[in-house]
């Protein structure tokens, strides 16, 4: 079992695996590196024209008193998705593209997970840079926004947890590939992301709150929309959902990796 | 002092790796999984590497010895017993494993030197050694995936002989490249033994393991046959090998016989055809001892006197035409001459029985010091040994009354020095 010393005598390895894939991410593309913009800026347009133009989605007044900007309150629960979903699909990749690295030389497979996660992690500083821009382009700015940071190493934990042991199951079983896909799908539907929690009946609101992702979004929100902090209750559930996820994804990923790289 | 010491190491690996890759098959078989064969790749195996030895594993495909490298190198966990393991170790299991076609090779080297360990300063280092070694040239800032397959390998290869290891394991990759690589190869080997690198290499090599290794162990199926000196290893290993074949030509030519004689046809003519077909029983080397120039047994010779190598063997069946060889080592491994009675162009016509066969040489030409002469029995194509005494008859050469130059022999050459400008006649 890898403990957390002996990975991180592995850092350069990390950083050098974080490095390849980011550099040969967008080779031989003629947009290169636009690409991490556009993908973003092009579900945000989506969304925006559906959500806020057909359905008439209204925004909340954001935390200058004047501001009610569809498209960035928005994108504040669109930053945090995407790094949500970004950590468990790249960790799910990860693992198996290490697969013919980890048969043949011998390092922490923690090392090629860790480095996937950076790379999603330099994506999401990348979106959140922007959507501080946009928002201090409609003057709604303040100190709160620095939060940001926290909830972005919390999300991290929560969903790298996660991701580890799926990346592991997806070994033994495809099945996990797929099933990640629609679950996916639904759990951004089950996360007040598009729509507000408020536009729910009190049973769905309750239900709903039980979803850690409910409080990462909200939290997201308070602190680059509304320019407030987050709740209390909103912290002990990123702080507790992301120690437990982390803790056990980590615990289950060591033990258990040794063995399925046996049966790449 | 050790530098690998596995003790009692079993590895069990399923057969059935394609096993439930679906929800529906995972329950549905459940019950009849719990006896899916199970095998053994490697079973309760212990051996010990001495610091600073080249060790190699050999035995047949699928006999575990990649396993073992495996478990070695930390990448398999050892289902029952330990491997402890005193140094640095660096893989080299595939050659550019690691390799991102689309990155540069400059970009590939500091990944892989990484993933074997190496930092970014250490790499920084020893980068130019890495290039000139591969030969590769301009090419190292293009990507690997226009690299030729050769190109590709010696990248691969020179990356993991240059991260410093203390331990080196090798499985069989050695044997890719042209031949001018390969003895680049086994050249920067040996250097990094003479260093005090432990290298552990799985080869099918015999030559390899006979000239290079210390030491040798040979698996069968997963369970350690025999463990020791790599000469021993490698003689006995062939010698199996050399037995299989027999007995598979044996079986087949019995095969072939059974049939004739059951579909009635060429009855007669079947057990002949065994005997020609089938190499005979073992042709034994009995013993191999010096004479000098009156006979007498020796036990050192002397430059330039005459000297005679006997070699008495038993042939337990006739045998047509082996060929008898020989080969002198110095003590410290360098071959220095070797010959057989085909290059010799002698046809030693049908043996049965005991007999001597000698070989004579009328000015002893090698120069004072300690050799080994090993001594083999081949069937007359040299594909099948049938006895060999590898470098197992020492003989100390003492100078004689003759003034002697240096090296290991004395050429049998004259000079001529009429023909420089001077037009001064010299005695040689």
């Amino acid at each position: 079992m890898s403990t957390p010393a002996q990975v991180w005598s592995y850092r350069t390895l990390i950083v050098n695996l974080a490095q390849r894939e980011l550099k040969s991410r967008y080779k031989r593309s003629l947009l290169g590196w636009m690409w991490s913009l556009i993908n973003p800026a092009v579900t945000l347009g989506v969304y925006t024209v559906v959500f806020g133009v057909f359905f008439g989605a209204q925004a909340p007044v954001a935390g200058n008193g004047e501001s009610t900007v569809f498209a960035l309150w928005l994108f504040c629960g669109l930053v945090m998705w995407n790094l949500f979903s970004g950590v468990i699909n790249t960790a799910i990749s990860s693992f198996s593209g290490a697969g013919g690295l980890l048969t043949r030389t011998y390092f922490p497979p923690e090392c090629p997970m860790i480095a996937g996660l950076i790379t999603v992690i330099i994506q999401a500083l990348l979106e959140g840079g922007i959507l501080i821009f946009f928002m201090a382009v409609i003057g709604n700015l303040s100190f709160t926004m620095l939060i940001i940071l926290p909830l972005f190493v919390l999300m991290s934990c929560f969903a790298f947890g996660i991701g580890l042991v799926l990346g592991l199951l997806n070994i033994r079983y495809r099945d996990v590939f797929y099933l990640t896909g629609i679950a996916m799908q639904v759990l951004f539907y089950a996360t007040p992301i598009v729509y507000q929690l408020s536009i729910l009946s009190p049973t769905a609101q309750a239900i709903l709150r039980f979803n850690p992702l409910t409080s990462y979004v909200g939290a997201i929100r308070q602190v680059a929309y509304f320019l407030d902090f987050p709740t209390p209750g909103s912290w002990m559930v990123m702080i507790s959902s992301a120690a437990v996820s982390l803790v056990g994804g980590w615990i289950i990923f060591s033990r258990w990796a040794p063995t399925v790289i046996e049966e790449l | 002092m050790s530098a690998i010491v596995v003790e009692g190491v079993s590895k069990k690996f399923r057969l059935h790796t394609d096993r439930a890759h679906s929800l529906k098959e995972l329950i549905t078989r459940r019950d009849r999984n719990a006896g899916i064969d199970q095998f053994y790749a490697l079973d309760d195996v212990s051996l010990e590497i001495p610091e600073g030895s080249m060790y190699a594993l050999v035995g047949h495909n699928g006999s575990g010895k990649s396993t073992l490298l495996r478990c070695i190198a930390g990448i398999y966990r050892p289902t029952t017993g330990s491997v402890k393991v005193q140094g640095r170790i660096s893989t080299l299991l595939e050659l550019g494993a690691g390799f991102h076609p689309d990155l540069t090779g400059r970009e590939n080297v500091y990944m892989n030197a990484t993933i074997l360990g190496m930092s970014k300063k250490q790499i920084d280092g020893v980068f130019d050694d890495i290039v000139e070694f591969a030969g590769i040239g301009d090419f190292i800032d293009s990507p690997v995936k226009i690299y030729s397959s050769g190109m590709y390998v010696r990248l691969g290869f020179s990356v993991a002989i240059h991260v410093d290891p203390e331990i080196l394991i090798i499985d069989e990759v050695i044997a890719v490249g042209d031949e001018e690589f390969q003895r680049k190869c086994f050249d920067h080997l040996a250097d990094l033994r003479r260093r005090g690198v432990t290298i552990v290499v799985v080869t099918h090599g015999m030559a390899t393991v006979e000239t290079m290794c210390d030491g040798a162990a040979w698996l069968d199926h997963g369970v350690l046959q025999q463990e020791g000196p790599a000469a021993d290893i490698a003689s006995a290993y062939l010698r199996r090998v050399n037995e299989h074949e027999r007995a598979e030509r044996h079986a087949e030519a019995v095969a072939a016989a059974e049939a004739a004689t059951e579909s009635g046809t060429v009855l007669e003519v079947a057990p002949e055809a065994v005997g020609e077909e089938w190499f005979g029983e073992d042709l034994e080397i009995l013993d191999v001892w010096f004479a000098d120039g009156a006979g007498e047994a020796v036990s050192t010779g002397t430059t330039g006197e005459p000297l005679t190598v006997n070699i008495s063997y038993r042939a337990h069946r006739s045998v047509e035409d082996p060929v008898f060889g020989y080969m002198i080592h110095t003590e410290n491994d360098t071959p220095v001459a070797g010959s057989n009675t085909r290059l010799s162009g002698i046809e030693t016509g049908k043996i049965e029985g005991d007999g001597v066969v000698a070989i004579k040489m009328d000015q002893l030409q090698l120069l004072p010091g300690n050799y080994e002469f090993t001594i083999g029995i081949n069937d007359k194509f040299v594909q099948h040994t049938y006895d060999r005494h590898y470098r197992s008859h020492p003989l100390a050469v003492r100078r004689g009354n003759l003034p002697i130059g240096v090296g290991f022999v004395e050429l049998d050459a004259t000079w001529d020095t009429a023909s420089r400008s001077g037009q001064t006649q010299v005695e040689p």
